[in-house]
């Protein structure tokens, strides 16, 4: 079909999203797009959801740590942030989530807001309740591997 | 603003670990809260010299009776910064209103807990902040959900009736449940909250600590009287 006229098509806000989980998390584009979803349609209902009009472009995650853009109508940012904030788990993954800002473009958003993920994790013995235990480092954040799950942790309590 | 966490071993990370997450959300500190049965060991004022938060030394009484939860207050009362006391039975929320001693009643609606005028104006008269959990709204679904959502609701119309004051948390575990203070108040935003209310319920933890701190410090004696500092004169 056509191309709507420029006046016609819907404004968007590009908001940068921060996603954080635990080092063994299978996390992609799909699930997040689908527990995004859930979240909004639970929050906001069916009307509120199609207002946001939420939809995740650019998921990148590896390690437990990740970042995305995530398009939403121009006008409903606020319910938006709600909807985000109210993803818990995806896949069963516990997951963090923070909108470090948003932006009217893509681009914009991308060059101001993301990127920032560094370093390349590592995988170290270390020594946590008197307990031998492995733990992926990244920067100063430590993920220790306990018996069932992991526990987070950073330099400070390895000293 | 400030958030109040459960830090290992009562949760799944470090008091540290909350903390750098609490920074780069853009929060001024942390309470603990860890329960009474289950407390953080670490070092305050290392982790705030660290990550640039405030860290505030609480904890959260959890008893099973108000017999108990006397004993637990008196104890621990001198102790710790910030005192809050783990509600939800009818008995324990009662307790906690009446104490002038205890900072916090937590999560006041949980389980079997409910909340009513009597309770509402015994909190404003004795200052104990009632809490506003959002733990279930960002992390429970379907009908528990709604049930939260509902007792929140029930909860706002009578705390803001009696002018009671109150504090917002979201009861993070973990550094990945904690929250960042504008998507919290957009949360409360759409369950009725207004913006003016969830950030004067963030920022409440951190003047409660900065209220206890100055009555724990030495120069003070009771409200309004404090040891000044003069010359000695011989």
């Amino acid at each position: 079909m056509k191309h709507l006229p420029k006046h016609l098509r819907p404004r968007r806000r590009y908001l940068a999203v921060a996603v954080e989980a635990w080092p063994d998390a299978d996390v992609d584009r799909g699930d997040f797009q689908r527990e995004l979803w859930y979240a909004a349609q639970n929050l906001l209902g069916d009307a509120g959801s199609a207002d946001a009009d939420l939809t995740v472009l650019d998921f990148e995650m590896s390690d437990g740590e990740g970042e995305t853009v995530v398009r939403v109508r121009h006008g409903h940012v606020e319910p938006a942030r709600a909807a985000l904030a109210c993803v818990d788990e995806v896949n069963g993954h516990p997951v963090g989530v923070a909108v470090r800002g948003q932006s009217g473009t893509i681009r914009g958003c991308e060059e101001k807001y993301l990127g920032r993920r560094g370093e390349l994790s590592t995988e170290r013995k270390v020594v946590f309740e008197n307990e031998e235990r492995s733990a992926v480092i990244r920067s100063d954040a430590y993920d220790v591997r306990t018996d069932a799950a992991f526990a987070g942790a950073t330099e400070l309590d390895f000293e | 603003m400030y958030e109040a966490v459960h830090a290992h071993p009562d949760g799944d990370s470090t008091v540290a670990r909350h903390a750098r997450t609490a920074a780069e959300y853009g929060y001024d500190g942390v309470v603990v809260r860890d329960h009474g049965d289950a407390r953080a060991d670490y070092d305050a004022e290392r982790i705030a010299d660290e990550y640039g938060v405030d860290v505030v030394e609480g904890m959260e009484v959890r008893a099973d009776d108000p017999e108990q939860a006397s004993g637990y207050v008196g104890n621990y009362r001198r102790q710790v910064t910030l005192l809050a006391l783990h509600g939800g039975t009818a008995a324990l929320n009662r307790f906690a209103v009446e104490r002038s001693r205890v900072d916090v009643l937590a999560h006041p609606m949980a389980g079997e807990g409910d909340f009513n005028h009597v309770l509402a104006k015994a909190a404003r008269d004795n200052s104990v902040r009632v809490e506003f959990d959002f733990s279930p709204v960002l992390r429970a679904t379907g009908g528990e959900r709604v049930q939260a959502l509902g007792d929140l609701r029930k909860l706002r119309e009578v705390v803001e009736h009696y002018d009671a004051p109150y504090v917002v948390s979201a009861g993070p575990f973990s550094h990945l449940q904690l929250r960042a203070p504008r998507e919290l108040v957009a949360l409360g935003e759409v369950v009725g909250f207004t913006r003016e209310q969830m950030r004067a319920g963030l920022r409440e933890w951190g003047r409660l600590a900065e209220r206890n701190r100055e009555r724990r410090s030495e120069t003070f004696i009771e409200p309004g009287v404090e040891r000044g500092r003069y010359e000695e004169d011989d």
